[in-house]
């Protein structure tokens, strides 16, 4: 192979685990070609994005394994146990902290085949879907049928409803649909030992510790999600799009506040600062610009929308009408700014936290400042998104064409994490560990917290089957 | 192609190979068959790694390029206005041609095709009928009846004279083009400009949307001019409903209609053969993937799809997309559509007009 690995090398698999695999998926289902395996070597990770210019590659997958069925999922763990070959499940492989690459000989676990939609309980408001399915494709199937799940993420067209489960992902309009972890009601789950874990879809229950929780967020190392049912909305009669601009973020963040804490409930919220808002709205300009999407029954989206505006205006917001709404509508899935600055030789990512309201704004302030002051920085600019009565997701953007990339992605992650955690925050709202976050995690969870974590990890997967290298470093 | 152009070529694959593959949602190879590495941005980054010399593999890679479904569904959702991943692909695909590898399927067709000169193999020409209207019968329309007669009795009731042509050696090229044969396609896009030219035709009637695609755009492309309109057939039949050329029954069944992915994507002719249906009285019955998410059948393999494991896999998901509607009368507006869906008793539009039309003018 002439690309080059720099985390860990793809592993000699042994005849009898490649045999069996290949009974159960079949032949055409079991790869060890070439371009197989590059193709699931990296998931979105942005400074592995930047190296693979190059060839360089992160990890090789020692062969992709793509099943169709739940059972054939678990027959295959049940293999992998037995001849102790790690295994690293893959669905959109749009991830950002590398939380599908297969690390230390792993072989892919491909998901994308298991995309069906199952079914729709229009009484309840449930539908149910094979784990592998897309989230543009989920959300078209349920808009045929006049529903939404309401879990728009910017990685819509690019990630699969297990990934947002094993991430504990959100989406834009999530202040007033929620998390995923707001929406999944059941789930089926084959656990490291091959057996299988079926959580029944129920609005809630009290016999014990939510199961369903372990894996919102297991990011695969637990437990492989092949199916759930998740909550559905009828497709709003009305639609409201509001914005404002205040002052400063101070204040802006504060009217959001009051807002929620009035009992509004928009779908999408969104600060942006003086550096977003000039991208997104030129004529705006560097102005601190929010915008509100209220939507439901027309009733309900007028009353919301009402509250909103009062609010706004009492706290000293100048409206700009509809026209940022539509703009941000019309933005917000084009990331297509990161791909050309890295062929300029530039570091682009994102790093998302969340904070209690009382230390929101001075997060921003601190974590801009910190960013901007490493060495190579060209721009860090933020948002707040995804609300809560109590706090909110703070959004980071940087770049930076530096001398050292790696010095600096490093540096960057290093000074927005500190920020963070002397603002009391956490280190990430719903992008998860992956691998590139387990070094600091412990600040967050403390060595307690590591401690369960790890425990967990232990009893489920003593023998580290299951995603090696991310989330904690368990059964290793 | 100049330096410049060459350069900023290979910065737009460098990006799409770095992209989030936001449109592989929409990618008929990669969702039927599951597999990451045929999605647009892994194939960018493929293309990317082989002019760099970076792969091992060259035949592996190659089989690949022949995988594509070549149907423009990542183009139509890049968040990049200016690029087109099937250029990339089809460049791989001349390589292929010119070193001698092709897959079997694709063999088979470039051989019959250069045995009798069209990829159906040994047919009789057609050639009646005379007017400035020329009607190309394309290598999917020729041979299917049921098409050809209902096109006669929309031309008849219709009163347009129309001169009918194909069949023979007649043939656009597509077969070559999407093999990479880019030497025999450009021999039979000269053969058709003459061929147009000899019958003095001022416009030119198609069903096939791949044929006008080829007769358009990748003609100019290799500088074969057609000094001619080409029209595919929904946008005559609008035209002669609009004129009210046509008198019909209308009809309460419901129908639901297949975006063929030319058609829909390169031509962006969505709306009327919707039109259509609806002023025939149908009701419409939207399939979850269609207009502008609507997904390739397949096509006939040994073209597009030079791999008939992946065809079958393209075909048997969009089948299973289409009976979910449970419509009366499934609907397409491509012969090769029409061919492949022949299982849900697929009818191209004419069909549909022809059955409505009452009486002569």
């Amino acid at each position: 192979m002439k690309v080059k690995t720099y985390m860990s090398q793809g592993g000699i698999l042994p005849p009898g685990f490649i045999q069996k695999v290949r009974r159960i998926v079949g032949d055409e289902h079991f790869s060890q070609q070439e371009g197989d395996l590059i193709s699931y070597s990296l998931d979105y990770w942005m400074y592995g994005v930047f190296l693979s210019q190059k060839g360089d590659l992160p990890s090789l997958p020692s062969a992709v394994i793509a099943p169709d069925s739940t059972s054939q999922i678990q027959e295959i763990i049940r293999c992998a146990n037995e001849y102790e070959v790690p295994v690293t499940p893959f669905g959109g492989g749009s991830g950002v902290l590398g939380g599908a690459v297969p690390l230390k000989g792993s072989v892919i676990l491909n998901l994308q085949r298991m995309s069906k939609f199952l079914s729709l309980d229009a009484l309840s408001l449930v539908a149910e879907f094979e784990a592998g399915i897309m989230g543009a494709n989920l959300e078209l199937e349920l808009n045929n049928r006049g529903y939404s799940a309401g879990n728009i993420p910017q990685s819509l067209f690019c990630s699969t409803l297990g990934g947002w489960i094993s991430t504990r992902a959100a989406g834009q309009f999530s202040t007033k649909y929620g998390k995923i972890e707001d929406m999944v009601l059941g789930m089926e789950v084959v656990l490291p030992d091959g057996s299988l874990l079926n959580i029944k879809p129920v609005p809630r229950r009290s016999v014990g510790p939510s199961l369903k929780d372990l894996f919102l967020g297991g990011e695969g190392a637990l437990g492989i999600v092949t199916g759930a049912t998740i909550s559905v909305h009828p497709l709003p009669e009305l639609t409201v799009k509001q914005s404002f601009i205040f002052p400063s973020i101070e204040v802006a963040v504060d009217v959001v506040r009051q807002i929620l804490r009035a009992e509004a409930r928009p779908a999408v919220v969104r600060i942006f600062d003086e550096a977003e808002s000039e991208r997104y709205f030129p004529k705006i300009g560097r102005k601190v610009t929010t915008i509100f999407i209220s939507e439901g029954e027309s009733e309900y989206a007028t009353l919301d929308a009402r509250v909103i505006r009062r609010i706004s205006k009492e706290n000293g917001g100048r409206s700009s009408g509809k026209e940022p709404s539509d703009i941000w509508l019309q933005k917000r899935f084009d990331i297509g700014l990161a791909p050309v600055l890295m062929q300029y030789g530039g570091i682009v990512d994102t790093i998302e936290v969340s904070a209690l309201f009382k230390d929101a704004a001075k997060l921003y302030r601190d974590m801009v400042a910190a960013m901007k002051a490493v060495e190579g920085a060209l721009e860090v600019s933020g948002h707040y998104s995804h609300f809560y009565r109590e706090g909110a997701c703070l959004y980071i953007t940087f770049a930076g064409i530096p001398k050292d990339p790696l010095r600096y992605y490093q540096d960057t992650w290093d000074a927005a994490m500190k920020a963070t955690l002397q603002n009391h925050g956490s280190i990430s709202h719903h992008h998860g560990v992956g691998f590139w976050r387990i070094q600091y995690l412990e600040r967050e969870l403390g060595a307690t917290g590591i401690r369960v974590l790890r425990s967990i990890k232990n009893a489920l997967d003593a023998q580290g089957t299951l995603n090696r290298g991310k989330l904690v470093n368990g059964g290793e | 192609m100049s330096m410049a152009e060459n350069k900023k070529e290979a910065e737009k694959i460098a990006r799409c190979a770095m992209c989030a593959d936001m449109c592989k949602y929409s990618c008929p190879t990669y969702l039927a068959t599951g597999r990451e590495t045929l999605s647009p941005q892994k194939m960018a980054r493929l293309i990317v790694y082989n002019q760099k010399g970076l792969l091992e593999d060259e035949t592996g890679f190659l089989e690949l390029m022949f995988r594509s479904a070549m149907c423009g569904a990542c183009s139509r959702h890049c968040i990049y206005g200016d690029y087109d991943l099937r250029k990339f692909i089809h460049q791989a695909r001349v390589r292929a041609f010119d070193s001698g590898f092709i897959p079997d399927d694709v063999k088979k067709r470039v051989e019959t095709f250069r045995r009798f000169g069209n990829p159906n193999g040994d047919r009789a020409p057609i050639d009646r009928g005379a007017g400035h209207i020329g009607y190309f019968i394309s290598c999917s329309s020729y041979g299917d009846e049921d098409l050809l007669r209902a096109t006669e009795k929309v031309f008849w009731k219709s009163g347009l004279g129309v001169g009918r042509f194909g069949g023979g050696d007649m043939c656009c090229g597509a077969p070559l083009y999407y093999a990479g044969d880019m030497e025999g396609f450009k021999q039979v896009s000269l053969k058709m400009k003459a061929e147009i030219e000899a019958r003095q035709l001022h416009r030119i009637v198609i069903d096939c949307p791949t044929c006008i695609k080829m007769m358009t755009e990748i003609y100019r492309e290799i500088g074969v001019q057609l000094d001619v309109e080409i029209m595919h057939t929904v946008q005559l039949i609008e035209e002669l409903l609009g004129e009210a050329k046509l008198r019909y029954r209308k009809e309460k069944r419901t129908v639901t209609f297949h975006d063929p992915c030319i058609l829909s994507c390169d031509l962006a002719m969505s709306g009327l053969p919707r039109e259509i249906v609806a002023a025939l009285g149908f009701t419409l019955r939207e399939p979850v993937y269609s207009q502008d998410h609507t997904h390739c059948c397949g096509a006939s393999y040994g073209a597009k799809i030079g791999d008939h494991c992946v065809k079958d896999a393209v075909t048997s998901m969009r089948l299973d997309e289409l009976k979910q509607t449970g419509a009366d009368v499934y609907v397409t507006a491509c012969p090769a559509c029409k061919s492949v869906l022949s299982e849900i008793d697929m009818k191209y539009i004419t069909e549909l007009v022809a059955e409505r039309i009452v009486a002569k003018r």
